[in-house]
């Protein structure tokens, strides 16, 4: 037995500690999860601790069998899309913004060479923003296939689809993702023609 | 080669060999669909992970205590309710007897010993009655009847039974076994 498994039977028989340990473990890739999803660090650190208490308080619905990381985000993916399927009925706005309505970047602490991680932070927000155009169980799907390498049948297992449908969400999504990649191209393309010189 | 085998192994995520990887740079160079695909996955392929700001699980078990009192005063309020209410119904409907055998115990002490010799005798009447019944209906009634009886008895407290394991099994949405 794996030190993970005896935590979760300790944490099942009643132990805060064990229950502890797996929080500890699991934070970052539940709340990355929870961040992809929402899009904000403040719902996504909520979402991310009620993920943790909704397991918490049903861990005696655990089947040993599966992978607890796989019940974890299962967990986290459903309540995620529940919220945003309450949400899409307010008028918030998916960006992250705030109280004025400016966007603001999220801090990246071991940041060691600021052009590169410039760039690379303009990726991941591009990609980010890109993300909040999706179906939101496309974009469970997808985010569980390239941040958490799951499989098919992993993802269809965590979301309750089949994995044909999976399958078919996962492409539906990236040639979405891929349609607004092109479209933001063809835009900053045409931002940056008016100052090229015209000898170019 | 056509455009279609190329966006099939850009979305499967196939791995390539040396020839197929010429054939797609190859082809990237004039679709921008698969330029698009390709830039995409690689961009997904390397978002980094974001972790939480630091003293997450402090605020998880704080949550959790705060969540643990709420849980503790919830229940607490509901047996108080429950009691409360329940005594209050109880008394309701005893009112008028408590009434009557506060005015005259002697009448109500009569009554309760004739309603209870009644129930006695009754008891021994139906213990009779069933007694004879046993001896008389198996003569009366074939087996096939008898079978037929205990078998849709048997399938009732078995759809009971399943009625009551999937109530209890109910689940919040993501919470599953």
């Amino acid at each position: 037995m794996n030190e993970e498994m005896a935590w979760v039977i300790q944490a099942q028989q009643g132990s805060d500690e064990a229950f502890t340990h797996l929080v500890e473990t699991y934070q970052t890739p539940v709340f990355n999860l929870c961040y992809r999803m929402l899009g904000e660090p403040d719902l996504a650190e909520d979402a991310a601790q009620e993920t943790f208490l909704r397991a918490f308080q049903h861990l005696h619905r655990y089947d040993q069998k599966r992978p607890f990381a796989t019940w974890l985000l299962s967990i986290a993916a459903h309540y995620c899309i529940d919220r945003l399927r309450r949400r899409k009925f307010s008028m918030f706005s998916m960006d992250a913004e705030d109280d004025e309505g400016n966007t603001f970047e999220l801090p990246d602490p071991d940041s060691p060479d600021p052009e590169a991680e410039s760039v690379k932070g303009q990726t991941r927000d591009r990609i980010q923003a890109m993300l909040k155009d999706l179906d939101n169980t496309d974009r469970a799907a997808i985010i569980m296939r390239y941040w958490y390498d799951y499989s098919e049948a992993e993802i269809a297992e965590s979301l309750r689809l089949t994995v044909s449908a999976v399958k078919s969400r996962l492409h539906r999504a990236r040639k979405e993702l891929a349609g607004l990649w092109q479209e933001e191209e063809t835009r900053a393309e045409t931002e940056r023609r008016p100052y090229e010189s015209p000898a170019f | 080669m056509n455009h279609q085998p190329f966006e099939d192994w850009l979305l499967n995520d196939k791995n390539l060999t040396s020839p197929e990887k010429r054939e797609l740079d190859l082809h990237l160079r004039t679709c921008t669909h698969c330029t698009a695909l390709s830039a995409t996955g690689l961009a997904l392929r390397s978002a980094n992970v974001i972790a939480p700001a630091a003293g997450f699980t402090v605020r998880f078990q704080e949550r959790l205590a705060i969540q643990k009192v709420a849980e503790r005063r919830r229940k607490l309020w509901g047996m108080m309710v429950l009691l409360i209410g329940g005594a209050g119904l109880l008394s309701w409907f005893a009112a008028p007897y408590i009434y009557t055998f506060i005015s005259s115990p002697v009448e109500w002490f009569t009554a309760a010993i004739g309603y209870f010799l009644f129930i006695i005798t009754s008891l021994q009447a139906l213990t009779q009655v069933v007694s004879v019944l046993a001896r008389i209906l198996p003569d009366f009634i074939p087996p096939y009847m008898w079978m037929v009886f205990i078998s849709a008895l048997a399938g009732f407290g078995l759809l009971w039974t399943i009625s009551i394991w999937r109530f209890s099994r109910r689940t919040p949405q993501g919470v599953s076994a």
